[in-house]
Order: structure tokens, then sequence, then C-alpha cells
């Protein structure tokens, strides 16, 4: 295994780096088209999506500090059960906060908070990089992807909230006029409006692209 | 060197010499609905044209701004667009509204065809996603219903499949055969629809197979139904007739990109459909269920093709001799 | 020590770790979590059952629901919880009825998926309030495109048909159950 040493928070550059891979160039959704079980059902609205993406920063940048921690005393036979009860510590007291003080939040998210334990994303990042990669680099890491995550859900949410409801994060954006398309609010609205954000992001990259050969 | 072009073609087998085009069918398509066509605007009103118009509009100007963006030139004046846009306003109630009929078409042309790679790769029939992503979308609009100028009814506004379905209203095979009964725009008259089409079977635009084998399966389910509980059940005939049945099974179902290849798999094909719109008809929650039938049947077109390819002369396992 | 030893010593000492962050953690929130679902609750009952200020749970063979009563004491209503499927999913509502089960009072949707705009207008005021002084005898029924005439009846939401029917078979059903029950 990989041991980078604590001189990496000097590197601001490489943190940043990773920052920007978790956050566009890897990122979970409209890349490796991670979390698809959430990102698909709850971003009904945009603040759905931001709920449920600040719940897994918040699981995400815990367990991946707590296993980048342990990394070393951890027998690689057993490395993936202790990873899950970690992940899932974190996400019980999420589900617990959501509960106490966000109820309304927590109904509309329903099942899919205590699923986030199952979500590919956050095991798959403590697995493949915390638990080889040092405290800094791990939460940098972690921090990239769980945002990476939020972003993409919230505009997910906020597209299926302005044409189904006429609404963004409950104001009222669009006029009387706009007649709302109630598909947007169905599971098919999540997914063709996921198929153009996927075409949106490679368009973006090969424009990028281009630019960079002139 | 455009002489030589000109003079010496070179091409592997099979060398097929016809003088069919895809213009040349498409426009076929085109011509035999405007009688159903016409007969639709003369029944629920002058605002059907404003429909076609706009959907025909909108179909043309996404599919050329589409194929602009795709930096590819050859699908415009191939009349695929068109046959889209009049096939979509058919299968739409009267009274929809004209933006929700732009959206239609937008989404009938972009999601429906280009995007999948245009004419030839689409999988779904386009005026069918464009008249499912609308009624997901107007679930409100899509279920109102006019009395047409000739009607044989004198009150209710509902179509004959839901007549049924809710209300036990059986309505008269006449009233259904000629389309003096309320319903999607284009789908009333099944006449009108039958002589188009026979053209077009003539032409064998159409395989035959597929909409002989979805009416069969029709007729037969609905018959065994109909001996079981005369009551709830209604009849063949009206199966047949009713709703959108002429119109998905000889224009929709049949339509030559999504639909199977082989002849073993259009038989397949059409009892699938058939089977299907009897189960969502009889059991289902919505009163039609041709749209539905046809679109989850197209999913299964190239597994049907594989499934059905027929063996090439001299291969394959065969050790009979 | 041996591997296997360390396994077991080091996923005991997570299980051990996390079981103590989470009972810490519960410790503080579920006196909130449980006065938030009381408080729901709450709500729902004394909407339902206008004039109630104060209410018993009861429960009769299984069913529960609460009996409602005014500042002087006396009940002046019932309110039932009732659950049952609609067209996509599982409905479920608060039900207020005058004392004697012979009334509506009022309905309140809980919970439903029923699609948005159109079987999801089922959580809406207009829907809701026609059931307030509806008659359960001998059930409660519903019209379509017309004005209800009967005091049995309420209307149901265009082209939601089947949500509307759902609700009016849960309240008939779970009224019925009461009924019977008592």
């Amino acid at each position: 295994m990989a041991d980078t040493k604590s001189g990496d928070i000097n590197t601001g550059n490489k943190s940043f780096s990773e920052f920007i891979k978790g956050f566009w160039k890897e990122n979970p959704v409209l890349v490796m088209l991670l979390g698809m079980c959430p990102t698909l059902a709850v971003t009904t609205s945009a603040i759905n999506g931001l709920t449920m993406g600040l719940a897994v920063v918040f699981v995400m940048t815990g367990s991946s500090v707590i296993v980048s921690l342990v990394r070393n005393i951890v027998p690689k036979q057993v490395r993936i059960a202790t990873f899950v009860v970690i992940i899932a510590t974190f996400v019980t007291m999420v589900d617990l906060f959501l509960k106490a003080f966000l109820l309304d939040l927590s109904k509309a998210l329903g099942p899919f908070i205590p699923l986030i334990v199952v979500n590919c994303i956050i095991l798959g990042r403590a697995e493949a990089f915390a638990s080889r990669n040092s405290v800094w680099l791990s939460l940098v890491d972690a921090l990239g992807v769980s945002f990476g995550f939020t972003v993409t859900l919230v505009f997910l949410g906020g597209i299926r909230e302005i044409l189904g409801m006429r609404t963004f994060f409950g104001m009222s954006v669009l006029g009387e006029g706009f007649e709302p398309w109630v598909i947007m609010l169905l599971p098919p609205g999540a997914f063709i409006t996921l198929g153009f954000m996927l075409g949106a992001k490679n368009l973006i990259d090969r424009k990028m692209k281009e630019r960079k050969k002139y | 060197m455009a002489n030589e072009q000109n003079s010496l073609i070179l091409s592997t087998s099979p060398h097929i010499k016809s003088d069919e085009s895809v213009r040349k069918i498409m426009l076929s398509v085109n011509i035999t609905l405007v009688p159903a066509a016409a007969f639709s605007v003369y029944q629920f009103g002058l605002y059907t044209l404003l429909l076609y118009a706009v959907s025909i509009a909108t179909c043309l100007v996404s599919e050329y701004v589409v194929v602009r963006l795709r930096k590819r030139t050859f699908t415009l004046n191939d009349g695929s667009a068109l046959v889209t846009g009049i096939l979509l306003v058919m299968v739409l109630p009267p009274r929809f509204p004209a933006y929700g009929v732009v959206l239609g078409a937008f989404v009938s042309i972009v999601i429906g065809k280009q995007i999948f790679g245009g004419l030839g790769n689409n999988i779904f029939n386009p005026a069918l996603i464009g008249r499912a992503f609308l009624a997901a979308t107007y679930p409100v609009h899509i279920s109102q219903w006019i009395l047409p100028r000739m009607s044989a009814a004198a009150v209710s506004g509902a179509t004959p499949l839901a007549g049924m379905k809710f209300d036990g209203i059986v309505t008269p095979f006449s009233d259904l055969f000629f389309g003096t009964v309320s319903g999607s725009i284009g789908e009333t008259s099944a006449i009108l629809l039958i002589l188009g089409s026979l053209y077009l079977l003539m032409k064998k635009y159409i395989k035959w197979r597929i909409p002989a084998s979805i009416f069969v399966t029709v007729i037969v389910l609905g018959e065994i139904f109909h001996l079981i509980n005369p009551a709830k059940f209604p009849g063949p005939v009206f199966h047949l007739f009713a709703g959108g049945l002429m119109i998905g099974a000889l224009y929709m179902a049949a339509d030559m990109v999504t639909s199977p290849i082989t002849k073993k798999g259009c038989v397949i094909y059409g009892c699938a459909i058939g089977l299907l719109v009897i189960i969502i008809r009889l059991f289902g929650g919505l009163a039609e269920g041709v749209m539905y039938a046809i679109l989850f049947m197209n999913a299964f077109v190239p597994l049907i093709n594989r499934a059905t390819k027929p063996r090439i002369f001299g291969t394959g396992v065969n050790h009979e001799y | 020590m041996s591997t296997r030893v360390k396994m077991i010593l080091i996923l005991t000492l997570f299980a051990s770790i996390s079981g103590g962050v989470l009972s810490i953690v519960y410790l503080f929130s579920s006196p909130l979590i449980e006065a938030n679902l009381l408080e729901e609750l709450k709500k729902s009952i004394f909407l339902v059952v206008p004039n109630a200020k104060d209410y018993d749970e009861k429960v009769i063979d299984e069913i529960t629901y609460f009996e409602c009563r005014d500042e002087s004491g006396s009940t002046v209503g019932i309110a039932l919880p009732a659950r049952g499927n609609g067209y996509q999913g599982v409905i479920k509502l608060m039900v207020g009825l005058t004392p004697d089960l012979s009334r509506i009072t009022g309905i309140k949707v809980l919970e439903q998926i029923e699609t948005p705009g159109l079987g999801g207008r089922i959580g809406e005021d207009s829907f809701q309030n026609q059931f307030k002084g509806v008659q359960t005898e001998p059930a409660v029924e519903y019209v379509k495109n017309r004005e209800p005439e009967k005091d049995t009846e309420i209307q149901a939401i265009t082209g939601a048909t089947i949500s509307s029917r759902s609700i009016v078979s849960i309240i008939n059903k779970n009224i019925q159950m009461l009924k019977d029950a008592l």
C-alpha cells in the first residue's frame, strides 16, 4: 500500500487536484454512474437533493477520515466489515439527526438515508482511496467526491423542481403561464434529466479539450 | 472523375435494384393518412388543423436543428419527420393544448429518434414516445374528450373504451367502424384507416403479419373473455374497432424501423402486442393500452430478431443426412 | 498475536465503539424524535375533529383509535387512523368522526405517493374538505363530473378516479371495521 507522509499538507497543488478529480473528472454520478438509486429516487426537488447530498458529505468525510486513521491496524481480511460498521455508524447518526430536527425532509427522503450505508460511492472511496492514503488526502478526496455528488443532485433536483413544480428551493420561478410537466416528478423525468446532464458534461469536457489544443 | 463514378458502381453483394426509397415509402404513408386526417378535421373542428400544422412544423424544425448539430445532412427531406408529426396528433385528444403538441413533437424527434442516431436506429416508435411523454406530462389534458361533429352519442364525452371500462356502456359496432365516436383525433374512423393502409399492404410497406397477428390475438382473447363473462367483458369486435387498435396496429406497430425483420418474429411481436392490449384494457388501470403495448414490445424487437434469426444455408447443426 | 485473534479483536473493538457512540446519539435524539411524532399525531387528530382539545388512545381488537374530548371533558368525536392501497402505493389517512360514527367531521391524508398533479391532489384541501359532514350510512360514495347530491356523496377528482375511489373505499372499510369491533 502506498503510504503518503504528512508532508502532503504542504503540497496544496496535489490536494487541489484530488479535489477536482472527485468533483469533476471522476464525478461519482456523471462519470462513474454510481449511487444511481438515491440520485434518481429522491431528486424531485432541489432541497431533497441538497439534503441527500449533505448527508453523504457528512458520512463520507467522517468515514473516510476514520478509515484512513485506522488503515494500518485493520487486518485486510476484515477491512470491508470494519468499513461498513464505520459507515453505518455515521449513517445512523445522520438518520437520527434528520428525524429529530428535520422531520419533513426525513420523511421525503424515506428509506434512502439509511440506504446510504450500501451506497457504492462511499464504500468505494473507503476501499479504493482512504484505506491507502493519508488522512489529509482522504479528507480532500472525500470532500471532492461528496460535493461533486451534492452539486449534481442539486442540479438534477433543481431542474426537475423547476419544470415539474415551477419552483426552485420552494421559491416560485416560473409564472402561472407555464404548465408544470408532471413527468419531471416521476421516474422517467429523472432518467431523462440525468441523460441530458451526462450529455452536457461530455460536451463541456470536449469543448475544454478542444480549447486546450489551440 | 465524376463521370467515372457514375458509370461504374462498385459494391459488395447483394445487388438489389429497386426504385423504392425511404422518401418514397414515407410519402406513401403520408398520403394514405390523409383521408383519416381530413375526416378528423371535419369531426373535431379546425382546431385540429392547427394542431397538425404545429406538430409538423415542430417535427421538421427539430429534425433540422438536430441534424445540423450532429453534422449529418441526409434525413430532413425523407418525410419521416412528417409521418411522426401527423401520427402524433392523430393519437392525441382533440382539444390538446398547442404548446403541449410542440413539446410532444420535440420529444418525439429528439428523444424518440435522433438521440438513438436518427431514422433506422431508433428503438421506439417516435410518435408514441411523444405521446407517452405527454401522457405523463399533462395527465389531465390527455384524458379530456369532446364529442365529434357527427356523433352517435348525445351527451357523454367519454371514449368508447372508457365508457365500457368505467360505466359498462358498449358502443355499437357501426359507430366504431365509421368513427362517429369520441376519441383521439385520428383514431376514431376504423374504415378510413383500413382503406389507407390497404395501399401500403399492397405495396408491402407494411409487413402484413404484424397487424394480422395483432388482430387475431385480440379477437381470440376478446372472445374467450367475452364467453367467460359477457356482462363485464365486451366482445372481440368491440376490441378490434374501439380506441387506437387500428391506427396502432396498422401504422405504429408495423413501423418498418421498430418492428422485427423476420417473419416468425413479426408473428411473435404481433401476438404479444395483442395480448398486452387485452390485458391492459380488461385488467389494467387504464382504459386503453395500445400505446404501452407497442412501446413495450418495441423494446423486445432486437431480442426477437436474434431469437428468430434464420439459419444460413449450409451452416448450423444438422446431422440428419 | 495471530491474525485470527487480531481480526476478532479489531472488529469487536469497532463494533463496541460504534455501539457506544450511537447509544449516546440516540439518548439525545430519541426524546426529540418522539416529541416530533407526537406533535404530528396531535396536529392531524385536532385537524379532523374540530373542538377537540385532548384525546385518549384506545385499542379494540387491534384497531387503534383516538377518543377526543373538548375542554369540559365530554367526548366530541373519534379520530381513526386508516390505511389502504391507492393507485400507486399505500395511502395513510386520519379520519375524524362524530362519536356515534354516523358522520365524518374531516379527513387528512398523512402519506401518499399518487401521481403528482393528478391523484396527488387527494392531498389538497379542496378534496379533503368535501368529506366534512358526509354521512357514513350506508356507505360513502363518489360521483364523477357532477356535483354531489346526496349526503353520502363526494366528487371524484377529474382524471383521478382510481385515487378518489381508493380514499372512499379505505374510509368505508376502516369505519366498518371499527363499527364491527365496538
